[in-house]
């Protein structure tokens, strides 16, 4: 498949499921995260939970498996493309953190923390695997596993 | 100050930028695509299967309804630990400052249901539904259609039990199209915690109560099918080869498991069933003028016990199976090791009491069931001694299943010896609904039957996918998970001795450090699941391939047992459809 394409269909996917856990842990923590909140802020609309969410996800799902696509071999992590997505993932998830967290300290700052960047790294594996899949021309010779090789 | 401006700006910008640059560098020639590795197997091989997801959703192949249910407790483990994880940060401060008390209620609610049935059960019988059929020399289950709906019937009942959430997370995506569905939101999480102790649990004006008895009474038909299964599979499929003298012990564990199912789940199907009606059609089963709150103690505690030996005999299994052969020695003592099953799986019928000593009952009757809660003890430790006669003087190497097993036993002796500490009555009376039960069952449930279903997660891994994981993190996984279950559960034990009662989302300010310092091992033991989930993920896609069948160089001690027997055929065969 062409690979802007390949890149928009690991997007959609990503956030397919990434929308999907941020909902779950909303739910989950009764809505004291306020996490579309946050993605609002993230996307510059304070208070706007609903244009905020929708430029979140077309920026999900266009700008950065575009991005990604481009810089893809500048990323660390290669070749495994789904691993280079999981690098990108951490570095948005840092400016996620920086800019959505609102007034959250404590606890909920801490789980606010880890359960975004697990569905950030969901996002960003997701990107990168389901690209990769669908650029791939075919299997490389895999490697062979040698049991009597204990170094690994 | 980060607050004001808005990230996705920043990060679309930068991107763009970096991009631009990128694509000059590039030239903008959209190269030529090279093989980056991200595919799956390199293991083509034709196969009768439909493929997709129609195979999945149609399948009665007992190899496939495994596979479905390792997912299925995988996803259930995860989520579960998410509630773990949230408990923990509730009792990192004294005060109830990170969540309201009813959603602490509902935490922990919630972690032990989605824990005990909805991952250790179908963990261990998806494994089962795997191997069992290979280790007797089976085509397949007996009944390869019951095992299909066994196994369909637990999402339902997943769904039923955390239905709350799952409806709310529905109203809310409705509600972003502007539909508000005020029915979606009527469902609350449950606070009954996993014991549904009456007449609290009949109380409950919350409908999701219903919901719930009703999803664990189906998840426990799922659980009685499949048992049944794996009784007849291996009483009327076994080869001609395998007899009952050489059963192999993860079968024998499994037979007993299935065996006690089938006494323990229709007991706790009925007390549901009972409870529903009290709850809904003014029945009095439980009620203070009726049988009685006692009762429902008694009915639940008569599945209750034997339950735990339900989640806690397939590990036992999995650590005789897998220990002897990371120690280059036959299984020291196999015959007492069945013995030992057996006779857990008859005495643990006999002890249900020992959870109700602090409810006033007859002395003369707490006795004996004191008495017989100490002979339990017994069979307990002929398995842990045989296990350490196993690798006296073994050769032992270690590998990521042995480091499971090992930390299994060690974790399993903590969680055993405070359990006979429980079991004398003048104890239990001091230490009833302390933490330090929390300490003990969770020595055992998050030590030996977790560390045994992760020690066969990796042991099998190059037999389920036909790949290598990455030892090293294998490793490194399991030393993690060993000392984050110290780190966590010690102190439970010691909070337990200072009296603080459990389940409460607030607690005097004496315990801090100690609870501070169990949640940071719940980190420990979080950082593990996470390094265990991307190697298995990972090496799924990418690992090494497996040619040769004896990964683990079993054959040099003759324990090249029969499921890799099988994979070696297995393997033969696709090689000759690969060119
Ligand atoms: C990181 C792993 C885990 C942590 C940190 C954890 C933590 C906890 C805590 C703190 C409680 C007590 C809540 C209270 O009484 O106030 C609890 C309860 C419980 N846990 Fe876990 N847990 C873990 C894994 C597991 C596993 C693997 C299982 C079962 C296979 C399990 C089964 C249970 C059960 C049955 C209860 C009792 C629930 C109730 O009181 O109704 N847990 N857990
Ligand atoms: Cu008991």
């Amino acid at each position: 498949m062409n690979r802007p394409l390949s890149a928009i269909a690991g997007g959609v996917t990503g956030i397919a499921v990434m929308s999907l856990l941020l909902l779950f842990l909303e739910v989950e923590t009764r809505s004291n995260l306020a996490i579309f909140e946050s993605v609002a802020r993230f996307a510059g609309m304070p208070g706007n939970v609903t244009f905020g969410f929708i430029l979140f996800v077309l920026a999900g799902v266009f700008a950065w498996p575009l991005a990604f696509m481009a810089l893809e071999r500048y990323i660390p992590g290669g070749p495994d493309p789904a691993t280079r997505g999981m690098v990108l993932a951490v570095a948005l998830w840092v400016v996620f953190v920086l800019t959505g967290r609102g007034g959250l300290s404590g606890g909920l700052l801490a789980i606010y923390v880890i359960f975004t960047l697990l569905a950030h790294l969901c996002y960003g594996f997701l990107l990168g695997a389901v690209y990769g899949r669908l650029t791939s021309e075919g299997p490389l010779e895999p490697e062979r596993y040698d049991p009597s090789d204990v170094s690994q | 100050m980060f607050t004001e401006i808005p990230g996705l700006l920043v990060v679309t910008w930068a991107l763009l930028g970096l991009a631009i640059y990128a694509g000059y560098r590039q030239n903008w020639q959209l190269r030529s695509v090279a093989a980056d590795g991200g595919y799956l197997s390199g293991l083509g091989f034709e196969s009768e299967k439909p493929t997709g997801l129609f195979r999945w959703l149609t399948t009665v192949d007992h190899k496939d309804i495994g596979v479905l249910y390792i997912v299925f407790a995988t996803g259930a483990a995860l989520w579960g630990g998410t509630d773990a994880m949230m408990i923990r940060t509730e009792l990192f401060t004294a005060g109830t400052d990170v969540w309201s008390p009813d959603t602490y209620n509902a935490l922990f609610t919630a972690h032990g249901f989605t824990m005990l049935f909805f991952f250790a059960t179908p963990a261990f019988t998806g494994l089962a539904n795997y191997f069992i059929p290979i280790l007797v020399g089976a085509d397949d289950m007996a009944f390869p259609r019951i095992n299909a709906i066994a196994f369909w019937l637990l999402p339902p009942s997943l769904l039923l039990v955390r239905g709350g959430l799952v409806t709310e997370v529905l109203g809310k995506m409705l509600a972003t199209v502007g539909v508000r569905w005020e029915l979606l939101f009527s469902l609350k999480p449950p606070t009954t915690g996993w014991t549904l102790y009456t007449p609290h649990s009949a109380l409950l004006a919350n409908p999701q109560v219903d919901l719930v008895l009703l999803g664990l009474h189906l998840s426990g038909l799922a659980t009685v099918m499949a048992a049944i299964n794996i009784i007849v599979t291996i009483f009327t499929e076994r080869g001609e080869q395998i007899t009952w003298a050489n059963l192999d012990i993860f079968s024998w564990t499994l037979l007993t498991t299935s065996g006690i199912i089938l006494f323990a789940f229709p007991v706790l199907g009925s007390s549901l069933l009972m409870l529903v009606a009290d709850r809904n059609f003014g029945t009095t089963f439980f009620a203070v003028e009726g049988g009685g709150p006692i009762l429902w103690q008694h009915l639940f505690w008569f599945f209750g016990h034997p339950e735990v030996y339900i989640l806690v005999l397939p590990a036992f299994g999995l650590v005789s199976l897998i220990l002897p052969k990371f120690a280059g020695r036959k299984l020291f003592g196999f015959k007492f090791i069945v013995y030992s099953t057996l006779a857990i799986g008859v005495l643990s019928f006999g002890v249900w009491a020992h959870h109700m000593f602090a409810t006033g009952m007859d002395p003369r009757l707490r006795a004996s069931f004191m008495a017989v809660s100490l002979a339990i003890a017994i069979p307990s430790a002929v398995k842990t001694f045989n296990w350490m006669a196993t690798l006296w003087g073994g050769n032992v190497r270690w590998a990521a299943p042995q480091i499971f097993c090992v930390g299994g036993i060690m974790t399993f002796i903590v969680g055993g010896v405070t359990g006979v500490f429980l079991a004398s009555i003048p104890v239990d009376l001091v230490l009833h609904d302390t933490y330090y039960v929390v300490g003990h069952f969770h020595f055992i449930v998050m030590g030996v039957i977790t560390f045994a279903a992760f020690a066969a997660s990796y042991y099998w891994f190059p037999l389920l996918t036909g790949r290598m994981f990455n030892r090293r993190l294998g490793r490194i996984h399991g030393y993690l998970s060993i000392v984050g279950v110290f780190v966590t559960f010690m102190p439970l034990i010691l909070i337990g001795y200072g009296g603080l009662p459990r389940r409460f989302a607030s607690y005097p300010a004496a315990f801090e450090p100690l609870q501070q310092i169990s949640s940071f091992g719940a980190v420990i033991i979080g950082v593990g699941v996470v390094i265990w989930l991307t190697n298995l993920v990972q090496s799924y896609r990418l690992g090494p391939i497996v040619t040769d069948a004896d990964v683990w160089n079993l054959r040099e001690s003759g324990q090249f047992s029969r499921e890799w027997q099988w994979f070696e055929t297995q393997l033969e065969e696709r090689t000759k459809f690969r060119r």
